[in-house]
């Protein structure tokens, strides 16, 4: 029996511009590391009936090996239809395993379509709609363990604000929205009015509300006169090609006697110590005098 | 109060209510120097309101430190006129009004006129006379008093960036701005601290003989020389000399310009003027740099955080070594010394690789920069002396200006040129070792010239005779020593001898 454990995963990841995808890290390393993979050449998106193509490859290296079943996951962000092709490799030291058995699934469901090689099964999706996002895993059968790898195919993420947004009654509000890294198709500013979420229509009501979109990543929703009646959770919406993602914000709205009280209160503080320090003075020189 | 009915020993105080007064200057200097830091978290939120650019929202910290740096003359002369007192109350309402009104502001110009005018020279009124008054509290103290008050920069900086962060997630920033306001107007309570004291020393005879020992000579007696000068001589003389005086030389009543003739003076200015070229680079790029070479946002605020920590430790300390009895005669030697070494820090700075190696830059970094700022204002009390040192604290001010807004744009741009950061820490460590230098070679010349001219002048003292030839002795001595303007020379030569009969103790 080897000593090594039984699998070394690392994953590679190749972008081309604006793709796929940072949230694949580099590897989460059950043992030292094996060889880096950068035999696998980058290929270049051939031109199919499908617009914005991009060509990624990942992959995991397997020296395959008697080892407690262990499952991995990883998540493979698009912003737009891309090409996919994900494969299961051996790392070449262990080739001889070869009796070993890898299956690809797509969910539950057995993937039939798998390129093999003297020591890679992989498999290639066109994801084009949101219906083909979802989890894809290479399972490895050696001994009586399995090891699984799965990718799951999403949209990005947009981040809202963890902290609500202050302002006052009267004045105005401006509410942000950024999709790191991916152009979303077009953004939707959501309120809230009860359970509901109702689409904010800006040339509906424009001295109140004005979406702008600051750059191809940013929005912007400016909210005029403020009234109570704003304070509540907004969201922003961002429509990609395969799908959309929501973005939540909170809005405060105070009226001006909230920050006025600690106001007074330490100007008060203040003249109080003013005029206690000058009447001190007036009372020690007083003192003085007398001596 | 005229000196003589001063109930206290003749000379600063040097303890007492000074300290109460080192306790308003704290205040007042950590506001001056940390709030134009503080409110940068602000910056992200009312970018986005107004729809302005980063570079736009940042102009506000730097208009309000260029004000507090440049309004540094109008401070003196208003001290020179009205005393410490005055001018700190009103500028700590000024600062109020102006973040008051700030928090009403509707357009990015007006938060300008607001944040970065108004307020920031209300904290150029409380800068300059904080200063000021401990010059006239403390003499054999001094040092020690200067490190303790300057250390209200990094106590100020700690507290503002957890405070304002807590003000902006309660009350949004314009309720931040309003409190914020309110809570500047602690500066008036350390200005009602600032009792008006009589001038320095109100005979200048008495502390030869009785601290003699511990300062060295030639400051006691410089102060002797200036506080027979008439331009420094406390108000209740000047309306007497006022008919007698042309219009140059009640400038320098207000503003002593004869300044740039002092030599010591000169060499402090070029030295400082050049040395902050490369002073606040380091700290503005010190976060993005450690972003940069990968390390995490909040270990690179950390890295800020131990500055200050060490800042706040260095102060008071430097301020007890310049005062020992070692160092405080050769305390401008230790002055530049302290600037090269803090531009050895930079220079090495790029060797640091790794978090540990920054942290140890940071801690480094914190201990030169708490030693400069501790000893900046009290080596220009040393060589100037107190009295004229209301003067010379309002130009240097205006003349350090220029550089200190400099220094961090020239870095920004070395750092987009070369997309290095390396290039920034290398032009300020070269700088600020090339100022350490100069200051040191100058400041030995000044010694043996000051040691020089101590010795004729005893010479002089002994010899009756020479009192008709004082005059000329004097008139060549000021082309060399430069101490005293030429046109008051005739003026001063007649006071002198009324001075010695009436102060004749």
């Amino acid at each position: 029996q080897l000593s090594e454990p039984i699998a070394t995963i690392q994953a590679v990841n190749w972008k081309t511009q604006g793709s796929p995808s940072d949230h694949l890290t580099i590897g989460h390393n059950l043992s030292t590391p094996g060889p880096d993979l950068t035999t696998q050449e980058f290929k270049q998106a051939t031109k199919e009936n499908v617009s914005n193509v991009t060509f990624v490859e990942y992959e995991v290296l397997l020296p395959g090996e008697c080892a407690p079943s262990t499952s991995m996951e990883k998540n493979i962000t698009l912003d737009s239809a891309a090409r996919i092709e994900l494969s299961c490799k051996l790392d070449n030291k262990h080739s001889y395993l070869k009796s070993l058995q890898v299956t690809w699934k797509r969910g539950n469901e057995t993937i039939s379509h798998i390129t093999k090689t003297e020591n890679s099964w992989s498999i290639q999706l066109s994801i084009l709609d949101s219906s083909k996002l979802g989890s894809y895993s290479c399972t490895l059968k050696a001994c009586t363990s399995y090891l699984t790898f799965s990718y799951f195919a999403l949209v990005p993420k947009i981040e809202g604000k963890e902290k609500p947004i202050i302002s006052y009654e009267g004045d105005t509000a401006v509410l942000t929205c950024e999709s790191s890294g991916y152009t979303p198709i077009a953004w939707t500013w959501y309120m809230t009015n009860g359970t509901e979420q109702i689409a904010i229509n800006d040339s509906l009501l424009a001295d109140k509300y004005v979406i702008n979109r600051k750059s191809a990543n940013t929005t912007h929703l400016k909210i005029q006169k403020l009234t109570k009646e704003d304070d509540g959770a907004y969201w922003c919406e961002a429509a990609f090609e395969l799908g959309k993602s929501k973005g939540k914000l909170k809005l405060k709205v105070l009226s001006f006697m909230v920050p006025l009280k600690p106001f007074l209160a330490i100007v008060a503080e203040a003249v109080t110590l003013v005029t206690v320090v000058l009447l001190y003075e007036i009372y020690s020189k007083k003192k003085e005098k007398r001596a | 109060p005229s000196p003589a009915s001063v109930g206290r020993a003749p000379g600063p105080p040097d303890g007492g209510w000074g300290w109460a007064v080192v306790f308003g200057a704290f205040i007042s200097i950590g506001f001056a120097y940390a709030f134009p830091k503080g409110i940068a978290i602000f910056y992200k939120e009312i970018q986005d309101f107004f729809g302005t650019s980063y570079s736009e929202i940042a102009w506000v910290s730097s208009i309000m430190l260029a004000t507090t740096y440049g309004a540094g003359p109008i401070s003196s002369i208003l001290v020179n006129r009205y005393g410490s007192r005055p001018v700190v109350i009103f500028g700590g309402l000024l600062c109020g009004v102006g973040m008051v009104s700030a928090a009403f502001c509707t357009s990015i110009l007006q938060l300008y006129i607001c944040v970065g005018f108004v307020t920031g020279f209300g904290l150029a009124l409380n800068l300059q006379p904080s200063v000021i008054i401990i010059g006239k509290y403390f003499l054999k103290r001094r040092p020690i008093a200067n490190g303790l008050a300057m250390a209200g920069s990094p106590v100020m900086l700690c507290t503002l960036a957890p405070l304002n962060q807590f003000l902006f997630d309660n009350f949004g920033w314009r309720g931040s701005f309003l409190i914020l306001g309110a809570i500047l107007l602690h500066c008036c309570v350390a200005g009602a601290l600032f009792r008006p004291i009589g001038a320095a020393t109100a005979s200048g005879k008495t502390p030869t003989i009785e601290e003699g020992k511990e300062i060295p000579k030639e400051e006691v007696t410089k102060d002797a020389m200036e506080m027979s000068n008439p331009t420094n001589v406390p108000m209740e003389n000047k309306t007497e000399e006022e008919g007698g005086k042309d219009c140059c030389e009640k400038i320098n009543q207000y503003l002593d310009f004869s300044l740039f003739k002092h030599r010591g003076f000169l060499i402090y200015l070029i030295g400082n003027v050049l040395m902050f070229l490369g002073f606040f680079a380091p700290i503005v790029f010190l976060a993005p740099y450690a972003k940069h070479i990968g390390i995490d946002e909040y270990s690179a605020a950390f890295l800020l955080s131990i500055l200050a920590i060490v800042d706040m430790i260095a102060r008071p300390t430097t301020g007890i070594i310049a005062n020992s009895k070692w160092v405080r005669p050769r305390i401008q030697y230790f002055f530049s010394f302290s600037i090269a070494f803090n531009g050895a820090c930079h220079l090495l700075c790029p060797l640091a690789s790794g978090y540990t190696g920054l942290v140890v830059y940071s801690i480094f970094f914190g201990l030169a920069f708490g030693m400069v700022c501790a000893m900046l204002f009290e080596t220009l009390m040393d060589l100037v002396g107190a009295a004229r040192f209301t003067s010379a604290v309002g130009l240097v001010t205006i003349a350090e200006c220029c550089t200190i807004l400099l220094g961090p744009p020239i870095g920004g741009t070395l750092i987009d040129t070369f997309g290095d950061y390396k290039y920034m820490f290398i032009k300020c460590g070269a700088v600020m070792v090339l100022a350490g230098t100069f200051l040191f070679i100058m400041n030995y010349y000044n010694y043996r010239m000051l040691a020089k001219e101590e010795k004729e002048r005893k010479a002089k003292e002994e010899d009756p005779k020479s009192v008709r030839t004082e005059n000329e002795g004097r008139n060549n001595w000021n082309k060399e020593t430069a101490q005293d303007g030429p046109e008051l020379e005739p003026l001063r030569e007649e006071q002198e001898g009324l001075k010695k009969e009436v102060n004749g103790t």
